[in-house]
């Protein structure tokens, strides 16, 4: 205690009227043996740095160490994203596109950057927020211009009352209340990690509330922006205002050669011909567990959309949307049909609505789909009565 | 406070340090040399390559226009912010306004050649589909009408301001508005099937860029000769801080020019774009980009960096370099019709005589400015 009670008498302040005279005063003071703490002043004043005798400032490196940061940061996510795990070409550019991964990359670094040696510096300058400040002075906040020293050894306060005096000082005095006094009033004690949370809790409750009010958030975009909402764009489903039968997703052309390599089939579409088809074609494929994964897959991104997906229109969008009910896939009307029937619907669609996907899926896809609608026929209960809609063909 | 963290200033008279008259009388020889070996050069490129020659002598009268815009522009931003930090270290800008009657007298002289370096001012440009419509404004007459007018704007709002210290405001007007025309006139229309709005603030920034650098290299030299007696190294650190910043700016602007073409890829935006990025050359197109941005920014990075003397001047060397380079890739590649670059008498005439005539043109009054007798203890 007893070298708290030295420092209380030993610091003094001062203020100044303009920066010059505190650039003499502290410059004064300092060779006359005096430590000068700090100086507090309404704008930066040049010199001062060199007035104290201060180091050049270290944050400058953490700056730079947090640009990096963000740099790597954005350039390895776009890279990595772009151009490793999910390489989609976006008009016609490589998929390294330096030149567009740019701008982001600037954006992050310069936040990082400023956010970084913000933190830098309250964390070096060991500053935590607090609710009140102590007052050094009361122009300290106006438009004086004030020092902080320690007396050196053997001098006594008047005298260098006096000569800061002579120097301009408008005023001076000792310190009677250490500003770093740890045992203060709750509100003069820096906040701690606790304190910092507690502050923080408005903002954790209102993101808890986010996923609440989401839904009401969702329509007061829509309100905001009228145009997002109601695009003039072509919506999914709509049909095409240019497409030959409004049919987005046209056949191809006949004749078409597959660019896998697969010789074209001898079939075309109709009724008779899927019914030859199922007389003439074997599936080539012998069910393993590879081809029912892969079965599996392809069934559940193309055809349970419509079949549903147990093949039995559960969850079908079709149905949903009250358009038509498809034909149920495990019922004995298709039960009893060939495997050659079957893949001729998935390769040129059926008789009324379905699209075939001959274009769009390979043969060996399609053959493991039927594979895989003949495992769900197995596994599907046996359908009580036969009031399905079976007149409708796949 | 300027007494106390200040170099002291040198004493001319005991040392051998020589005097700005000295420095000027020795560098008129060489000038004059410069001119004279530039004209012949670039008349010697002329005849090699005619497209080459008028292309060179653009750039020249271009890019001398730039260094006394550049003068002006910072004289009056710092009159209309009333800035004066930069009243002791700053001289050069007031000098460079001498170069515009000359870059005008150049510039004029292409109508000789207007026919060998823009596309609309052949006989055969009404038959040229990308120049249908724009031959009432793109035509020699009403251009070179324009060259002087915009010239004799500039000249006249220049020697108001450098001469009586009025007119900052205006001049920023009238800048504005005629270096803009400036930049699409004389250098867009090179190449017809091209537009790019940013073209002007591009050159801009290239423009202030080597401004800055030019002033910052004339300030170390009256720092040298000991004309600066009271100059803090905060100064220097000041002039440090604008070379990196606008070299930023330049990156900047730059990049959002290069951007939006190079995403769009539209026909009519690539244009001279395409002849950049690929082919012979891409490296200069690099190179651009190092000697404007990349190496000022690594160099100056440091504030230490930014109050060395010699750091300073291999910067704006360097960025002297960089602006003629940047202006070279402006102007060869259409020019050339999809040659590659090369460095003959021509670049070499336009370099030599760009040096030359500035010297020529601007240090009388730079003399004048800096060196007033109170100021200076008369060497003996």
């Amino acid at each position: 205690m007893s070298s708290i009670e030295h420092l209380h008498r030993s610091r003094f302040r001062a203020s100044f009227p303009d920066p010059e005279q505190l650039l003499h005063a502290v410059a004064h003071l300092r060779a006359a043996g005096h430590r000068v703490l700090d100086t507090y002043t309404p704008f930066p004043v040049h010199g001062m740095d060199e007035a104290l005798g201060q180091r050049p400032s270290r944050l400058p490196r953490a700056c730079l160490a947090f640009a990096a940061l963000g740099l790597a940061l954005a350039a390895g996510l776009q890279i990595w994203t772009s151009a490793v795990d999910y390489p989609l070409i976006m008009g016609g550019k490589p998929l390294l596109a330096i030149p567009a991964f740019i701008p982001v990359a600037f954006e992050l670094t310069v936040l990082l950057a400023g956010l970084g040696v913000v933190a830098s510096f309250f964390v070096a300058a060991r500053m935590r927020p607090r609710l009140r400040i102590p007052d050094l002075h009361p122009g300290a906040n106006d438009d004086r211009f004030i020092l902080a020293a320690e007396l050196a050894a053997d001098v006594q306060f008047p005298a260098v009352a006096r000569e800061l005096a002579d120097l301009g000082a408008l005023d001076s005095s000792l310190l009677v209340e250490d500003r770093f006094r740890r045992d203060g009033a709750f509100w003069d004690r820096p906040a701690g990690v606790g304190m910092l949370l507690l502050a923080c809790l408005p903002a954790f409750l209102l993101l808890a509330l986010v996923p609440v009010l989401n839904r009401d958030f969702q329509r007061r975009n829509q309100a905001w922006d009228g145009g997002m909402g109601a695009p003039l764009s072509a919506q999914a489903y709509d049909a095409s205002g240019v497409l030959p039968g409004g049919k987005v997703l046209q056949a191809p052309p006949p004749y078409t050669l597959s660019r896998r390599g697969e010789p074209p089939l001898a079939f075309a579409a109709g009724k008779a011909e899927a019914e030859r088809a199922g007389r003439e074609l074997q599936n080539p494929y012998q069910p393993t567990q590879a081809r029912f994964n892969r079965g599996k897959l392809v069934y559940e991104r193309v055809c349970a959309t419509c079949h549903g997906r147990e093949g039995d229109n559960n969850g079908s969008v079709i149905v949903a949307r009250g358009a038509f009910a498809p034909t149920v896939l495990v019922s004995p009307a298709v039960r009893d049909m060939p495997d050659g029937r079957l893949f001729h619907v998935a390769t040129f669609g059926g008789p009324t609505k379905m699209k075939g996907y001959g274009d769009l899926l390979s043969r060996e896809d399609r053959w493991q789909v039927v594979l895989y609608i003949r495992e769900l026929q197995k596994a599907a209960k046996p359908v009580a009565a036969p009031a399905q809609a079976t007149g409708v063909q796949p | 406070m300027s007494e106390i963290f200040t170099v002291p200033a040198r004493d001319l008279t005991k040392s051998g340090i020589p005097t700005l008259a000295d420095i000027g009388e020795r560098l008129r020889g060489g000038a004059w040399a410069f001119v004279i070996l530039g004209a012949l050069c670039l008349g010697l490129g002329l005849v090699l390559q005619a497209e080459r020659g008028w292309g060179n002598l653009l750039l020249t009268a271009f890019n001398l226009a730039c260094v006394g815009l550049g003068g002006l522009f910072l004289l009056a931003i710092q009159s209309i912010t009333g800035a004066r930090w930069s009243d002791p270290i700053l001289k050069a800008h007031r000098a460079m306004p001498a170069l515009l009657p000359v870059a005008g007298a150049l510039m004029l002289l292409l109508a000789f050649g207007a026919t060998t370096l823009y596309p609309w001012a052949r006989p055969d440009a009404a038959s040229h589909e990308a120049l249908h419509g724009r031959l009432g404004w793109l035509n020699p007459p009403f251009f070179f009408v324009r060259v002087a007018l915009i010239f004799a704007a500039w000249i006249w709002v220049g020697r108001r301001l450098t001469h009586q210290g009025k007119g900052a405001a205006p001049f920023i007007l009238v800048f504005g508005l005629t270096f803009s025309l400036a930049n699409f006139d004389w250098l867009m229309s090179l190449e017809p099937v091209w537009s790019s709005t940013i073209l002007a603030i591009y050159g801009f920034s290239g423009m202030f860029l080597q401004g800055i650098a030019i002033v910052t290299i004339s300030a170390i030299v009256l720092r040298r000769v000991g004309l600066l007696p009271a100059v803090s190294k905060a100064q220097n650190h000041d002039l440090g801080k604008l070379l990196f910043a606008f070299s930023c700016f330049w990156a900047y602007i730059f990049l959002s020019q290069f951007l939006l073409i190079w995403y769009a890829n539209l026909p009519e935006e690539t244009g001279p774009m395409r002849l950049l990025l690929q082919g012979r050359w891409m490296p200069l197109f690099y190179l651009n980009l190092i000697l404007n941005f990349g190496l000022p920014f690594v160099l100056l990075l440091q504030r230490r960096a930014k109050t060395n003397e010699a750091v300073l001047l291999a910067t704006c060397t360097l960025l002297l370099a960089g602006r003629w380079l940047d202006l070279y890739l402006q102007i060869m590649p259409p020019v050339l019709h999809g040659l590659g670059p090369v460095f003959g008498p021509a670049e070499l005439g336009g370099i030599l005589l760009q040096l030359g005539l500035g010297h020529l043109a601007c240090w009388p009054v730079f003399m004048k400015d800096a060196n007033p007798a109170q100021e200076l203890p008369q060497a003996g």
